[in-house]
Protein backbone atom coordinates (compact mmCIF):
# COMPACT_ATOMS: atom_id res chain seq x y z
CA UNK A 1 0.00 0.00 0.00
CA UNK A 2 2.67 2.26 0.59
CA UNK A 3 5.97 2.29 -0.37
CA UNK A 4 9.30 4.43 0.13
CA UNK A 5 12.50 3.95 -1.88
CA UNK A 6 15.93 6.06 -1.14
CA UNK A 7 13.83 8.97 0.50
CA UNK A 8 15.67 12.14 1.46
CA UNK A 9 13.95 15.27 2.89
CA UNK A 10 16.05 18.22 3.29
CA UNK A 11 14.16 21.26 4.46
CA UNK A 12 16.65 24.64 3.03
CA UNK A 13 19.49 25.05 5.07
CA UNK A 14 19.07 22.49 7.65
CA UNK A 15 20.68 19.07 7.68
CA UNK A 16 18.52 16.16 5.81
CA UNK A 17 15.53 15.66 7.92
CA UNK A 18 15.25 12.10 6.55
CA UNK A 19 18.19 10.47 4.73
CA UNK A 20 17.73 6.91 3.03
CA UNK A 21 14.11 5.94 3.97
CA UNK A 22 13.40 2.63 2.57
CA UNK A 23 9.70 1.01 4.07
CA UNK A 24 6.87 -0.86 2.95
CA UNK A 25 3.62 -0.66 4.65
CA UNK A 26 1.12 -3.17 3.41
CA UNK A 27 -2.75 -2.33 3.07
CA UNK A 28 -4.28 -3.06 6.55
CA UNK A 29 -2.04 -2.55 8.51
CA UNK A 30 -1.32 -0.37 11.94
CA UNK A 31 2.29 1.42 12.23
CA UNK A 32 3.73 3.10 14.80
CA UNK A 33 6.36 6.01 13.88
CA UNK A 34 8.06 6.62 17.03
CA UNK A 35 11.69 8.25 17.77
CA UNK A 36 13.12 11.48 19.98
CA UNK A 37 11.56 14.80 18.86
CA UNK A 38 13.33 16.01 15.38
CA UNK A 39 13.54 12.36 14.24
CA UNK A 40 11.37 13.46 11.72
CA UNK A 41 8.24 11.78 12.25
CA UNK A 42 6.17 14.29 11.02
CA UNK A 43 8.12 15.00 8.39
CA UNK A 44 7.57 11.23 6.70
CA UNK A 45 3.93 11.75 7.33
CA UNK A 46 4.02 14.85 5.42
CA UNK A 47 5.51 13.06 2.55
CA UNK A 48 3.35 10.91 2.35
CA UNK A 49 -0.20 13.00 1.73
CA UNK A 50 2.13 15.81 -0.38
CA UNK A 51 2.17 18.36 2.40
CA UNK A 52 6.29 18.16 1.47
CA UNK A 53 7.97 17.11 -1.43
CA UNK A 54 10.75 14.47 -0.88
CA UNK A 55 14.36 15.77 -1.68
CA UNK A 56 14.88 12.74 -3.77
CA UNK A 57 13.79 9.06 -4.12
CA UNK A 58 10.17 7.63 -4.79
CA UNK A 59 7.34 7.11 -2.51
CA UNK A 60 4.65 4.51 -4.30
CA UNK A 61 1.13 4.67 -2.57
CA UNK A 62 -1.28 2.26 -4.44
CA UNK A 63 1.61 2.06 -6.89
CA UNK A 64 1.53 5.10 -7.98
CA UNK A 65 4.60 7.11 -7.83
CA UNK A 66 3.11 10.14 -5.82
CA UNK A 67 6.73 12.10 -5.85
CA UNK A 68 6.27 12.99 -9.34
CA UNK A 69 2.91 13.86 -9.03
CA UNK A 70 1.63 17.28 -10.73
CA UNK A 71 0.00 19.53 -7.89
CA UNK A 72 -2.93 19.58 -9.87
CA UNK A 73 -3.10 16.14 -8.75
CA UNK A 74 -2.42 16.51 -5.16
CA UNK A 75 -6.71 17.39 -3.70
CA UNK A 76 -7.33 13.65 -5.76
CA UNK A 77 -4.51 12.09 -3.61
CA UNK A 78 -5.76 13.48 -0.53
CA UNK A 79 -9.10 12.02 -1.29
CA UNK A 80 -7.78 8.82 -0.65
CA UNK A 81 -5.99 9.90 3.07
CA UNK A 82 -7.12 10.86 6.30
CA UNK A 83 -5.09 12.80 8.52
CA UNK A 84 -5.36 13.71 11.77
CA UNK A 85 -2.91 16.28 13.88
CA UNK A 86 -2.16 16.96 17.57
CA UNK A 87 -3.94 19.99 17.06
CA UNK A 88 -7.59 19.48 16.10
CA UNK A 89 -8.16 22.07 13.70
CA UNK A 90 -11.59 22.03 13.98
CA UNK A 91 -13.50 24.99 12.76
CA UNK A 92 -15.32 26.72 16.02
CA UNK A 93 -18.23 28.55 14.40
CA UNK A 94 -19.31 25.16 12.58
CA UNK A 95 -20.97 22.34 13.87
CA UNK A 96 -19.63 19.17 14.55
CA UNK A 97 -21.56 17.75 11.88
CA UNK A 98 -20.88 20.68 9.65
CA UNK A 99 -17.39 19.89 10.13
CA UNK A 100 -17.22 16.63 9.55
CA UNK A 101 -19.15 17.18 6.72
CA UNK A 102 -16.53 19.23 5.41
CA UNK A 103 -15.09 16.56 3.48
CA UNK A 104 -17.75 15.45 1.31
CA UNK A 105 -18.85 19.23 0.62
CA UNK A 106 -15.51 19.14 -1.22
CA UNK A 107 -16.37 16.08 -2.92
CA UNK A 108 -20.03 17.45 -4.11
CA UNK A 109 -21.54 15.32 -1.83
CA UNK A 110 -25.18 16.62 -1.63
CA UNK A 111 -26.26 17.59 2.13
CA UNK A 112 -28.77 15.39 2.26
CA UNK A 113 -26.71 12.43 1.40
CA UNK A 114 -23.99 13.77 3.15
CA UNK A 115 -26.00 14.20 6.42
CA UNK A 116 -26.86 10.45 6.52
CA UNK A 117 -23.32 9.48 6.03
CA UNK A 118 -21.98 12.22 8.89
CA UNK A 119 -24.60 10.88 11.36
CA UNK A 120 -23.43 7.18 10.89
CA UNK A 121 -19.85 8.62 11.37
CA UNK A 122 -20.58 10.08 14.64
CA UNK A 123 -22.46 7.16 15.34
CA UNK A 124 -19.42 5.21 15.22
CA UNK A 125 -17.14 7.57 17.29
CA UNK A 126 -19.40 7.92 19.88
CA UNK A 127 -20.92 11.64 19.14
CA UNK A 128 -24.14 11.19 17.30
CA UNK A 129 -25.55 13.00 20.70
CA UNK A 130 -23.35 16.37 19.81
CA UNK A 131 -23.71 16.48 16.01
CA UNK A 132 -25.44 20.24 16.17
CA UNK A 133 -22.89 21.78 19.29
CA UNK A 134 -20.38 23.59 18.24
CA UNK A 135 -16.37 22.36 18.93
CA UNK A 136 -15.47 24.51 21.63
CA UNK A 137 -18.20 23.00 24.03
CA UNK A 138 -16.29 19.65 23.67
CA UNK A 139 -13.60 17.94 25.46
CA UNK A 140 -10.41 17.81 23.91
CA UNK A 141 -11.20 13.67 23.47
CA UNK A 142 -14.72 14.46 21.89
CA UNK A 143 -12.37 16.95 19.87
CA UNK A 144 -10.48 14.69 18.68
CA UNK A 145 -12.60 12.03 17.90
CA UNK A 146 -14.56 14.57 15.29
CA UNK A 147 -11.42 15.13 13.76
CA UNK A 148 -11.16 11.22 13.35
CA UNK A 149 -14.42 10.90 12.07
CA UNK A 150 -13.79 14.05 9.65
CA UNK A 151 -11.07 11.89 7.89
CA UNK A 152 -12.61 8.86 7.47
CA UNK A 153 -16.04 10.06 6.75
CA UNK A 154 -15.21 9.66 3.20
CA UNK A 155 -13.79 5.83 3.69
CA UNK A 156 -10.42 6.61 2.96
CA UNK A 157 -7.61 3.70 2.47
CA UNK A 158 -5.27 5.14 4.90
CA UNK A 159 -5.10 7.38 7.91
CA UNK A 160 -2.37 9.40 9.11
CA UNK A 161 -2.05 10.65 12.59
CA UNK A 162 0.58 12.65 14.05
CA UNK A 163 0.36 12.92 17.77
CA UNK A 164 -2.97 12.19 17.99
CA UNK A 165 -2.99 11.67 21.38
CA UNK A 166 -0.40 14.56 22.08
CA UNK A 167 -2.97 16.93 23.77
CA UNK A 168 -5.09 14.01 25.68
CA UNK A 169 -4.72 12.82 29.30
CA UNK A 170 -4.33 9.13 30.08
CA UNK A 171 -8.01 8.06 29.44
CA UNK A 172 -8.54 10.01 26.41
CA UNK A 173 -5.73 8.97 25.34
CA UNK A 174 -7.11 5.16 25.14
CA UNK A 175 -10.26 6.33 24.14
CA UNK A 176 -8.55 7.79 20.85
CA UNK A 177 -6.13 4.47 20.67
CA UNK A 178 -9.11 1.98 20.93
CA UNK A 179 -10.96 3.67 18.38
CA UNK A 180 -8.00 4.11 16.02
CA UNK A 181 -7.70 0.37 16.22
CA UNK A 182 -11.51 0.03 15.64
CA UNK A 183 -10.76 1.96 12.28
CA UNK A 184 -7.84 -0.69 11.63
CA UNK A 185 -9.93 -3.61 12.40
CA UNK A 186 -12.20 -2.07 9.60
CA UNK A 187 -9.72 -2.28 7.24
CA UNK A 188 -8.37 1.17 6.99
CA UNK A 189 -4.44 1.46 6.99
CA UNK A 190 -2.81 3.34 9.81
CA UNK A 191 0.10 5.15 11.05
CA UNK A 192 -0.12 6.94 13.83
CA UNK A 193 3.44 8.91 15.17
CA UNK A 194 3.59 9.28 18.61
CA UNK A 195 6.72 9.36 20.93
CA UNK A 196 4.34 8.07 24.17
CA UNK A 197 6.14 5.11 25.06
CA UNK A 198 3.31 3.27 26.85
CA UNK A 199 1.16 3.65 24.35
CA UNK A 200 3.77 1.14 22.07
CA UNK A 201 3.80 -1.11 25.26
CA UNK A 202 0.01 -1.51 25.54
CA UNK A 203 -0.79 -2.08 21.71
CA UNK A 204 2.24 -3.73 20.78
CA UNK A 205 1.91 -2.92 17.28
CA UNK A 206 4.47 -3.09 14.51
CA UNK A 207 6.61 -0.14 15.33
CA UNK A 208 9.45 2.05 13.21
CA UNK A 209 12.19 4.24 15.14
CA UNK A 210 13.42 6.94 13.31
CA UNK A 211 16.27 8.70 14.91
CA UNK A 212 18.13 11.60 13.37
CA UNK A 213 16.01 10.71 9.97
CA UNK A 214 17.35 7.46 9.62
CA UNK A 215 15.36 3.95 10.20
CA UNK A 216 17.24 2.44 13.50
CA UNK A 217 14.51 -0.22 14.35
CA UNK A 218 11.57 -1.98 12.62
CA UNK A 219 9.59 -4.43 14.76
CA UNK A 220 6.70 -6.27 13.85
CA UNK A 221 3.41 -6.72 16.13
CA UNK A 222 5.09 -10.09 17.30
CA UNK A 223 7.74 -9.06 17.98
CA UNK A 224 6.82 -5.77 20.13
CA UNK A 225 4.81 -8.31 22.06
CA UNK A 226 7.15 -10.48 22.96
CA UNK A 227 9.67 -8.08 23.90
CA UNK A 228 6.85 -5.93 26.17
CA UNK A 229 5.89 -9.49 27.48
CA UNK A 230 9.24 -10.41 28.78
CA UNK A 231 10.54 -6.87 29.95
CA UNK A 232 7.37 -7.11 32.18
CA UNK B 1 -25.82 15.90 -9.03
CA UNK B 2 -22.16 16.24 -7.88
CA UNK B 3 -21.81 19.58 -9.50
CA UNK B 4 -25.11 21.44 -8.33
CA UNK B 5 -24.27 20.38 -4.96
CA UNK B 6 -20.71 21.81 -4.91
CA UNK B 7 -22.61 25.08 -6.94
CA UNK B 8 -25.03 24.89 -3.69
CA UNK B 9 -22.12 24.23 -1.19
CA UNK B 10 -20.11 27.51 -3.01
CA UNK B 11 -22.95 29.97 -2.43
CA UNK B 12 -24.11 28.97 0.89
CA UNK B 13 -20.16 29.51 1.56
CA UNK B 14 -20.15 32.89 -0.17
CA UNK B 15 -23.10 33.70 1.83
CA UNK B 16 -22.18 32.63 4.79
CA UNK B 17 -18.53 34.95 3.93
CA UNK B 18 -21.19 38.08 3.84
CA UNK B 19 -22.51 37.46 6.98
CA UNK B 20 -19.26 36.23 8.77
CA UNK B 21 -17.90 39.92 8.50
CA UNK B 22 -21.15 42.24 7.55
CA UNK B 23 -19.13 45.56 8.56
CA UNK B 24 -16.34 45.28 6.26
CA UNK B 25 -18.65 43.69 2.92
CA UNK B 26 -20.63 46.69 3.51
CA UNK B 27 -17.61 49.01 3.31
CA UNK B 28 -17.51 47.12 -0.34
CA UNK B 29 -21.22 47.35 -1.12
CA UNK B 30 -21.67 50.71 -0.50
CA UNK B 31 -18.70 51.92 -2.21
CA UNK B 32 -19.93 50.07 -5.14
CA UNK B 33 -23.28 51.28 -4.53
CA UNK B 34 -21.91 55.38 -4.27
CA UNK B 35 -19.69 54.61 -7.43
CA UNK B 36 -22.44 52.56 -9.27
CA UNK B 37 -24.73 55.74 -8.13
CA UNK B 38 -22.36 58.12 -9.52
CA UNK B 39 -21.88 56.74 -12.81
CA UNK B 40 -25.69 56.45 -13.40
CA UNK B 41 -25.83 60.18 -12.21
CA UNK B 42 -23.17 61.12 -15.04
CA UNK B 43 -25.14 58.76 -17.53
CA UNK B 44 -28.46 60.27 -16.92
CA UNK B 45 -26.86 63.63 -17.41
CA UNK B 46 -25.04 62.80 -20.79
CA UNK B 47 -28.84 61.77 -22.36
CA UNK B 48 -29.69 64.56 -21.01
CA UNK B 49 -27.71 67.13 -22.85
CA UNK B 50 -28.16 64.73 -25.73
CA UNK B 51 -31.43 64.85 -25.86
CA UNK B 52 -30.75 68.67 -25.46
CA UNK B 53 -28.53 68.85 -28.10
CA UNK B 54 -30.95 66.80 -30.61
CA UNK B 55 -33.91 69.10 -30.06
CA UNK B 56 -31.55 72.25 -31.22
CA UNK B 57 -30.29 70.25 -33.40
CA UNK B 58 -33.21 69.43 -35.54
CA UNK B 59 -34.02 73.36 -35.31
CA UNK B 60 -30.49 74.32 -36.66
CA UNK B 61 -30.62 76.85 -39.57
CA UNK B 62 -28.31 78.60 -40.82
CA UNK B 63 -29.75 82.12 -42.29
CA UNK B 64 -27.45 84.00 -44.91
CA UNK B 65 -28.47 87.86 -45.34
CA UNK B 66 -28.51 89.32 -48.94
CA UNK B 67 -27.49 92.91 -50.44
CA UNK B 68 -30.24 94.49 -52.22
CA UNK B 69 -28.08 94.19 -55.30
CA UNK B 70 -28.85 90.39 -54.94
CA UNK B 71 -31.60 89.85 -58.06
CA UNK B 72 -34.41 87.56 -56.71
CA UNK B 73 -33.13 84.88 -59.55
CA UNK B 74 -29.72 84.77 -58.01
CA UNK B 75 -31.02 84.39 -54.38
CA UNK B 76 -32.65 81.39 -55.80
CA UNK B 77 -29.68 80.18 -57.54
CA UNK B 78 -27.54 80.60 -54.31
CA UNK B 79 -30.30 78.54 -52.23
CA UNK B 80 -30.27 75.38 -54.80
CA UNK B 81 -26.59 75.84 -55.44
CA UNK B 82 -26.18 75.35 -51.13
CA UNK B 83 -28.41 73.00 -51.02
CA UNK B 84 -26.80 71.14 -53.51
CA UNK B 85 -23.38 71.47 -51.66
CA UNK B 86 -24.64 70.56 -47.97
CA UNK B 87 -27.48 67.87 -48.80
CA UNK B 88 -29.85 70.43 -46.69
CA UNK B 89 -32.88 72.12 -48.01
CA UNK B 90 -32.25 76.22 -48.49
CA UNK B 91 -34.97 78.49 -49.67
CA UNK B 92 -34.70 82.03 -50.70
CA UNK B 93 -36.41 84.27 -48.39
CA UNK B 94 -37.89 87.57 -50.31
CA UNK B 95 -37.97 90.54 -48.00
CA UNK B 96 -41.50 90.94 -48.38
CA UNK B 97 -41.71 87.11 -46.81
CA UNK B 98 -39.47 88.52 -44.34
CA UNK B 99 -41.63 90.99 -43.13
CA UNK B 100 -44.86 89.14 -43.15
CA UNK B 101 -43.30 86.62 -41.05
CA UNK B 102 -41.77 88.98 -39.02
CA UNK B 103 -45.44 90.72 -37.96
CA UNK B 104 -47.17 87.06 -37.90
CA UNK B 105 -44.96 86.62 -34.85
CA UNK B 106 -44.94 90.00 -33.64
CA UNK B 107 -48.81 89.19 -33.11
CA UNK B 108 -50.83 92.35 -30.94
CA UNK B 109 -47.37 94.49 -32.24
CA UNK B 110 -48.02 94.04 -36.17
CA UNK B 111 -49.45 97.27 -36.87
CA UNK B 112 -46.26 98.79 -36.38
CA UNK B 113 -44.83 97.32 -38.72
CA UNK B 114 -47.64 97.92 -41.19
CA UNK B 115 -47.08 101.64 -40.15
CA UNK B 116 -43.37 101.41 -41.42
CA UNK B 117 -42.31 103.62 -44.62
CA UNK B 118 -40.54 101.18 -45.88
CA UNK B 119 -39.58 97.15 -45.67
CA UNK B 120 -36.02 97.14 -43.31
CA UNK B 121 -35.94 93.66 -43.81
CA UNK B 122 -33.53 92.15 -46.72
CA UNK B 123 -33.43 88.52 -48.47
CA UNK B 124 -32.31 85.80 -46.80
CA UNK B 125 -31.56 82.04 -47.98
CA UNK B 126 -32.86 80.03 -45.08
CA UNK B 127 -30.66 76.77 -44.70
CA UNK B 128 -31.96 73.72 -42.75
CA UNK B 129 -28.66 72.20 -41.93
CA UNK B 130 -28.46 67.71 -42.03
CA UNK B 131 -27.16 66.52 -38.97
CA UNK B 132 -23.46 65.43 -40.50
CA UNK B 133 -22.55 69.62 -40.68
CA UNK B 134 -24.24 69.93 -37.60
CA UNK B 135 -21.07 69.96 -35.28
CA UNK B 136 -20.33 73.67 -34.18
CA UNK B 137 -16.77 73.18 -36.44
CA UNK B 138 -18.15 72.65 -39.60
CA UNK B 139 -21.16 74.83 -39.06
CA UNK B 140 -18.31 77.60 -38.83
CA UNK B 141 -17.03 76.65 -41.65
CA UNK B 142 -19.70 76.92 -43.62
CA UNK B 143 -20.54 80.33 -42.20
CA UNK B 144 -17.38 81.21 -43.50
CA UNK B 145 -17.94 80.09 -46.96
CA UNK B 146 -20.93 81.85 -47.46
CA UNK B 147 -19.72 84.97 -46.19
CA UNK B 148 -17.55 84.62 -48.76
CA UNK B 149 -19.60 84.62 -51.69
CA UNK B 150 -20.59 88.12 -53.61
CA UNK B 151 -23.95 89.85 -52.29
CA UNK B 152 -23.47 88.29 -48.47
CA UNK B 153 -23.91 91.03 -45.69
CA UNK B 154 -23.92 88.38 -42.91
CA UNK B 155 -24.28 84.43 -41.72
CA UNK B 156 -26.52 83.97 -38.45
CA UNK B 157 -26.23 80.80 -37.06
CA UNK B 158 -27.38 79.76 -33.42
CA UNK B 159 -23.50 79.04 -32.89
CA UNK B 160 -23.49 80.33 -29.65
CA UNK B 161 -25.38 77.67 -27.87
CA UNK B 162 -24.46 74.41 -30.37
CA UNK B 163 -21.20 75.61 -29.63
CA UNK B 164 -21.37 75.86 -25.72
CA UNK B 165 -23.87 72.19 -25.60
CA UNK B 166 -21.25 70.64 -27.56
CA UNK B 167 -18.66 71.57 -25.63
CA UNK B 168 -20.48 70.68 -22.57
CA UNK B 169 -20.84 67.39 -23.47
CA UNK B 170 -17.82 66.36 -24.77
CA UNK B 171 -16.17 68.10 -21.34
CA UNK B 172 -18.88 65.60 -19.32
CA UNK B 173 -17.52 62.64 -22.27
CA UNK B 174 -13.78 63.21 -21.36
CA UNK B 175 -14.41 63.90 -17.47
CA UNK B 176 -16.97 60.76 -17.24
CA UNK B 177 -14.31 58.46 -18.58
CA UNK B 178 -11.57 60.10 -16.41
CA UNK B 179 -14.09 59.66 -13.29
CA UNK B 180 -15.39 56.01 -14.49
CA UNK B 181 -11.62 54.59 -14.79
CA UNK B 182 -10.69 56.00 -11.55
CA UNK B 183 -14.17 54.88 -10.00
CA UNK B 184 -13.29 51.41 -11.65
CA UNK B 185 -9.79 51.24 -9.99
CA UNK B 186 -10.83 52.67 -6.93
CA UNK B 187 -13.65 49.85 -6.38
CA UNK B 188 -11.81 47.19 -7.53
CA UNK B 189 -9.03 47.66 -5.07
CA UNK B 190 -11.76 47.87 -2.14
CA UNK B 191 -13.74 44.81 -3.25
CA UNK B 192 -10.14 43.13 -3.40
CA UNK B 193 -8.84 44.37 -0.45
CA UNK B 194 -12.42 43.51 1.47
CA UNK B 195 -12.14 39.78 -0.08
CA UNK B 196 -8.25 39.88 1.03
CA UNK B 197 -9.86 40.42 4.48
CA UNK B 198 -12.42 37.60 3.88
CA UNK B 199 -9.86 34.68 2.52
CA UNK B 200 -7.78 35.45 5.25
CA UNK B 201 -10.53 35.37 8.02
CA UNK B 202 -10.79 31.96 6.34
CA UNK B 203 -7.39 30.67 6.22
CA UNK B 204 -8.24 27.98 8.59
CA UNK B 205 -11.01 26.61 6.54
CA UNK B 206 -9.11 27.15 3.76
CA UNK B 207 -6.33 24.69 5.35
CA UNK B 208 -8.84 22.40 6.44
CA UNK B 209 -10.40 21.70 2.94
CA UNK B 210 -7.39 21.25 0.78
CA UNK B 211 -6.11 18.93 3.74
CA UNK B 212 -9.59 16.78 3.23
CA UNK B 213 -8.68 17.61 -0.83
CA UNK B 214 -10.54 20.58 -2.43
CA UNK B 215 -9.05 21.73 -5.65
CA UNK B 216 -7.64 25.24 -6.15
CA UNK B 217 -10.98 25.81 -7.88
CA UNK B 218 -12.98 24.52 -5.20
CA UNK B 219 -11.59 26.47 -2.56
CA UNK B 220 -11.39 29.69 -4.84
CA UNK B 221 -15.04 29.70 -6.29
CA UNK B 222 -16.61 31.14 -3.37
CA UNK B 223 -14.75 33.84 -3.10
CA UNK B 224 -15.60 34.68 -6.60
CA UNK B 225 -19.15 34.14 -6.12
CA UNK B 226 -18.10 36.28 -2.56
CA UNK B 227 -17.34 39.36 -5.00
CA UNK B 228 -19.65 38.91 -7.31
CA UNK B 229 -22.98 39.11 -4.75
CA UNK B 230 -21.15 42.06 -3.66
CA UNK B 231 -21.23 43.60 -7.05
CA UNK B 232 -25.06 42.85 -7.22
CA UNK B 233 -25.79 44.10 -3.98
CA UNK B 234 -23.75 47.64 -4.68
CA UNK B 235 -25.69 47.69 -7.94
CA UNK B 236 -29.13 46.94 -6.26
CA UNK B 237 -28.68 49.99 -3.38
CA UNK B 238 -27.67 52.05 -6.64
CA UNK B 239 -30.69 51.44 -8.55
CA UNK B 240 -32.65 51.98 -5.60
CA UNK B 241 -30.68 55.42 -5.32
CA UNK B 242 -30.83 56.32 -8.61
CA UNK B 243 -34.59 55.89 -8.78
CA UNK B 244 -35.13 57.87 -5.59
CA UNK B 245 -33.24 60.89 -6.72
CA UNK B 246 -34.73 60.87 -10.30
CA UNK B 247 -37.68 61.09 -8.59
CA UNK B 248 -37.26 63.84 -6.54
CA UNK B 249 -35.41 65.20 -9.36
CA UNK B 250 -37.32 64.40 -12.37
CA UNK B 251 -39.89 66.89 -11.98
CA UNK B 252 -37.54 69.75 -11.60
CA UNK B 253 -35.77 68.97 -14.52
CA UNK B 254 -38.64 68.02 -16.81
CA UNK B 255 -39.45 71.74 -15.97
CA UNK B 256 -36.24 73.22 -17.14
CA UNK B 257 -36.97 71.40 -20.35
CA UNK B 258 -39.96 72.46 -20.52
CA UNK B 259 -38.78 75.94 -20.60
CA UNK B 260 -36.21 74.65 -22.84
CA UNK B 261 -37.25 72.95 -25.38
CA UNK B 262 -40.89 72.63 -24.85
CA UNK B 263 -42.97 70.50 -23.04
CA UNK B 264 -43.88 66.92 -23.45
CA UNK B 265 -40.09 64.71 -22.26
CA UNK B 266 -40.40 63.22 -19.10
CA UNK B 267 -36.45 62.65 -17.41
CA UNK B 268 -36.09 59.43 -15.68
CA UNK B 269 -32.51 58.07 -14.42
CA UNK B 270 -33.93 54.72 -14.40
CA UNK B 271 -35.25 52.68 -17.13
CA UNK B 272 -34.95 48.83 -17.81
CA UNK B 273 -31.16 49.29 -19.78
CA UNK B 274 -30.15 51.40 -16.84
CA UNK B 275 -31.08 48.69 -14.54
CA UNK B 276 -29.23 46.34 -16.08
CA UNK B 277 -26.47 48.54 -17.09
CA UNK B 278 -25.75 49.30 -13.35
CA UNK B 279 -26.38 45.53 -12.30
CA UNK B 280 -23.98 44.18 -15.34
CA UNK B 281 -21.20 47.16 -13.90
CA UNK B 282 -21.60 46.33 -9.99
CA UNK B 283 -21.68 42.49 -10.75
CA UNK B 284 -18.35 43.35 -13.55
CA UNK B 285 -16.79 44.96 -10.80
CA UNK B 286 -17.24 42.80 -7.84
CA UNK B 287 -15.70 39.79 -10.01
CA UNK B 288 -12.93 41.86 -10.88
CA UNK B 289 -11.75 42.85 -7.57
CA UNK B 290 -12.53 38.89 -6.28
CA UNK B 291 -10.10 37.85 -9.36
CA UNK B 292 -7.86 40.13 -7.91
CA UNK B 293 -7.97 39.13 -4.47
CA UNK B 294 -7.68 35.16 -5.54
CA UNK B 295 -4.93 35.83 -7.60
CA UNK B 296 -2.51 37.61 -5.04
CA UNK B 297 -3.27 36.55 -1.91
CA UNK B 298 -4.96 32.54 -2.33
CA UNK B 299 -1.53 30.76 -2.84
CA UNK B 300 -3.03 27.01 -3.07
N1 LIG C 1 9.01 23.26 7.83
C1 LIG C 1 10.28 23.01 8.25
N2 LIG C 1 11.27 23.81 7.85
C2 LIG C 1 12.53 23.56 8.24
N3 LIG C 1 12.89 22.55 9.01
C3 LIG C 1 11.94 21.71 9.44
C4 LIG C 1 10.58 21.90 9.07
N4 LIG C 1 9.83 20.91 9.63
C5 LIG C 1 10.71 20.15 10.30
N5 LIG C 1 11.95 20.62 10.19
C6 LIG C 1 13.15 20.01 10.76
O1 LIG C 1 13.20 18.67 10.37
C7 LIG C 1 13.58 17.84 11.44
C8 LIG C 1 12.53 16.77 11.69
O2 LIG C 1 11.35 17.41 12.14
P1 LIG C 1 9.99 16.63 12.41
O3 LIG C 1 8.95 17.64 12.70
O4 LIG C 1 9.75 15.71 11.29
O5 LIG C 1 10.35 15.83 13.71
P2 LIG C 1 9.40 14.94 14.63
O6 LIG C 1 10.01 13.63 14.70
O7 LIG C 1 8.01 15.03 14.17
O8 LIG C 1 9.55 15.68 16.02
P3 LIG C 1 8.45 15.86 17.17
O9 LIG C 1 8.41 14.58 17.91
O10 LIG C 1 9.00 16.96 18.02
O11 LIG C 1 7.16 16.20 16.52
C9 LIG C 1 13.79 18.76 12.62
O12 LIG C 1 15.18 19.00 12.74
C10 LIG C 1 13.08 20.01 12.26
O13 LIG C 1 13.75 21.13 12.79
MG1 LIG D 1 6.19 15.84 14.92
Amino acid sequence: MIQLFHIYKAYPGDPPALSDINLSIDKGEFVFLTGPSGAGKSTLLKLLFLAERPTRGQILIGGRNIARLRDSGIPFLRRNIGVVFQDFKLLPRRTVADNVAFTLDVLGVPRSESRERVMKMLKRVGLEHKADVLPPRLSGGEQQRVVIARALVNDPAILLADEPTGNLDPALTLEIMDLLCDVNVRGTTVVVATHDQSLLERYAKRTIRLERGTIVSDEDGIQAARRVASAG
Amino acid sequence: MSATAKAAYFWRSAVLGLRHSPFVHSVAVSTLAIALFTAGLARGAMRMLDGLKDTLGGEVEVTIYLDDSVTPERGRALASALAERTGGEATWVSPDEALTRLSRELGDLADTVAELPENPLPASVELRVPPPLRSPEKLAALAREARAQEGVTAVDYGEAAVERLSAISRALQVGGGIAFLVIVIATVIITSATLQLAIYARREEIEIQKLVGATDRFVKAPFLIEGLLQGLLGGAVAVIALWAFSRWAGPRVDELFAFLVGPGRSWTLVDGRALVEVMAVGAALGLCGSFVAVGRFLKV
